[in-house]
């Protein structure tokens, strides 16, 4: 709040009454009052006018000046009604009654939304849940009668499996971190169960498989590091490029152990590349060969994140994609425990 | 083999138990869900897939109660893949656990794997007056020893406990899959050929038959 400001601002009130002390003046003249009282009556009128304006000033400063700076500073600026206290002035009391107002209706319009929303991905959860009851009966029945046409459904079955996946982790990573514990897991055997799981895919599209040096303890949560793999692993073979093999490998390092998912694809352009964790991002590979949603690695990068391992892509576009995730391998969770 | 299905959805029941008497398992099922555990008691099974989700008592529940009772073995069934849904039945004693919608074929090997580790198979296996020791992945028969790739001894053990049962191609390799041999489809094929010739090396001649479009068959 600043002084020349405010005074502008009172600038019809200091008119007014420098109007009336005009028409005093003329009045004390045309009575012909002694000039001693003209001064004694002019020095007081200027003194009190600016000792209204200054305890004006400096009791409502107190009270905007906090507003302000705490708008400022706050990041969530709409909590700042909580950290000032009523002022003691009418205009402010007025303000800050209202806001108080605003905030609740606020406050009760975005819970509104945010039960909404809860309720939303509660109702996708279980209907996932539903869903994948027929699915199961769907493949048993396929497996009961199999020739060659049930083998490619059921590859198609898969996918719709792998989909559905896809929107359950998408509403898990968004919500508070509940459902996933952390736990001494085996590397080979989470790489593995991807594996087998993707079986007929991977030979349906002659993808030669190349899995050395994975038998590791990591720290993470099985079933989401085992989602994670079966996404990245899904991409490889959605841009596979001729020729194609993956190799999957572990490096041990002091401090933690990194899975390594290569590909010899069709790779990333390096102006996509700093961009495929974003949400929605498609790039040219999404558009041009495969129907993309981008929300894949997205997904990947908030699990990654949430279980606290570090991901990262590094590609040349008609060469090869490498995926590297490293996992915490210390015992600071049994040491907690 | 007596397994028994525990399961409310009927349809998957079904499919469930279609798919287990052509792997030649003796099924039961449970259509009443109101004493499921005198049921399982009555029934006796070797094993049991339970479903979380089932009618009046759930699949925790009844597995906490199943087991100050019974170790029978069980493997737990669900659409839920929630870690604290692991957490529990494996505290309460499951010895397995599949999520739906499973792989039938990796269903089958899950139950295949743990019938054999309850039934005690040992490592070394008695075949038509050949020894064949599953761990070293040799056989000896009329004082000639063989020794077999980790892939030939895959395929040899999947069929000798399927012994006289049509093995599809894809069991095989889901199983190779299972033991972290990601083989190809030729592969495989060269694998089979070879375990032929080696077998036949030592006089046991013809013991895998081709039956077109099914499978294989140890005889």
């Amino acid at each position: 709040m600043k002084f020349l400001s405010f005074v502008k601002s009172k600038c019809l009130f200091l008119s007014i009454s420098f109007f009336m002390y005009f028409v005093v003046l003329l009045l004390l003249f045309a009575f012909k009052v002694d000039i001693s009282l003209i001064i004694a009556f002019t020095v007081l009128f200027i003194s009190v006018n600016i000792i209204n304006l200054l305890i004006e000033y400096f009791s409502k400063r107190k009270f905007y000046n906090q507003l302000i700076n705490n708008v400022d500073k706050l990041d969530k600026s709409y909590l700042v009604l909580e950290t000032l206290k009523e002022p003691n002035f009418y205009e402010g009391k007025l303000l800050y009654n209202s806001l108080y107002e605003i905030n609740k209706s606020m406050n009760e319009n975005v819970m509104e939304f945010s039960r909404q929303v809860s309720d939303f991905k509660n109702y996708i959860e279980m209907w996932i849940h539903e869903v994948k009851i027929p699915l199961a009966s769907c493949m048993l029945k396929l497996h009961n009668n199999r020739d060659k046409l049930n083998e490619n459904m059921m590859l198609q079955l898969n996918r719709i499996d792998d989909y559905l996946e896809q929107v359950l982790y998408y509403v898990r990573s968004e919500n508070a971190s509940k459902d996933y514990f952390i736990s001494k897991v085996n590397l080979e055997k989470c790489v593995n169960s991807v594996l087998v799981k993707n079986k007929d895919y991977l030979l349906d599209m002659d993808i030669i498989l190349d899995v050395r040096n994975v038998d590791f303890e990591v720290y993470t949560d099985a079933k989401w590091f085992m989602f994670i793999i079966n996404q990245i692993l899904n991409n490889s073979i959605k841009y596979k490029g001729k020729n194609s093999i993956i190799k999957i490998y572990a490096i041990r390092n002091p401090s933690n152990v990194v899975l390594i998912i290569e590909d010899n694809g069709i790779g990333i352009s390096s102006a996509d590349l700093p961009r495929v964790f974003e949400k929605s991002f498609t790039g040219s590979n999404g558009r041009d060969n495969v129907k993309s949603t981008g929300m894949g690695l997205f997904i990947v990068k908030n699990l990654c994140d949430k279980l606290g391992h570090n991901i990262e892509i590094k590609s040349v576009q008609g060469e090869y994609t490498r995926v590297e995730i490293s996992l915490s391998d210390n015992n600071f969770y049994d040491e907690v425990r | 083999m007596k397994i028994l299905i525990i399961e409310d959805d009927k349809s998957v029941r079904d499919d469930m138990m279609e798919l287990l008497r052509n792997a030649s398992y003796e099924v039961f099922i449970i259509e009443e869900f109101n004493n499921v555990l005198d049921q399982i008691i009555n029934i006796n099974p070797d094993l049991v897939l339970l479903d979380i989700n089932i009618p009046n008592m759930n699949g925790e529940m009844v597995l906490e109660k199943l087991r100050k009772i019974s170790s029978v073995p069980v493997i737990m069934v669900t659409s839920k893949n929630t870690i604290s849904d692991e957490v529990l039945s494996m505290g309460y004693g499951a010895d397995d656990y599949v999520t739906k919608p499973y792989n039938p074929t990796i269903l089958l090997l899950r139950i295949n794997s743990i019938l054999r580790r309850i039934n005690n198979v040992s490592e070394i296996v008695k075949y038509k007056d050949a020894i064949v020791n599953i761990k070293k992945g040799t056989i000896n028969y009329c004082n000639k020893e063989i020794i077999l790739t980790k892939n030939e001894m895959i395929i040899l053990g999947f069929m000798l406990s399927h012994k006289g049962v049509i093995v599809t191609r894809d069991e095989l390799m889901t199983d190779l899959w299972d033991n972290n041999e990601y083989i190809n489809d030729n592969a495989l094929t060269v694998n089979i050929s070879r375990l032929r010739s080696k077998l036949e090396s030592i006089g046991l001649q013809d013991v895998i038959e081709t039956r077109k479009g099914q499978g294989y068959i140890l005889l």
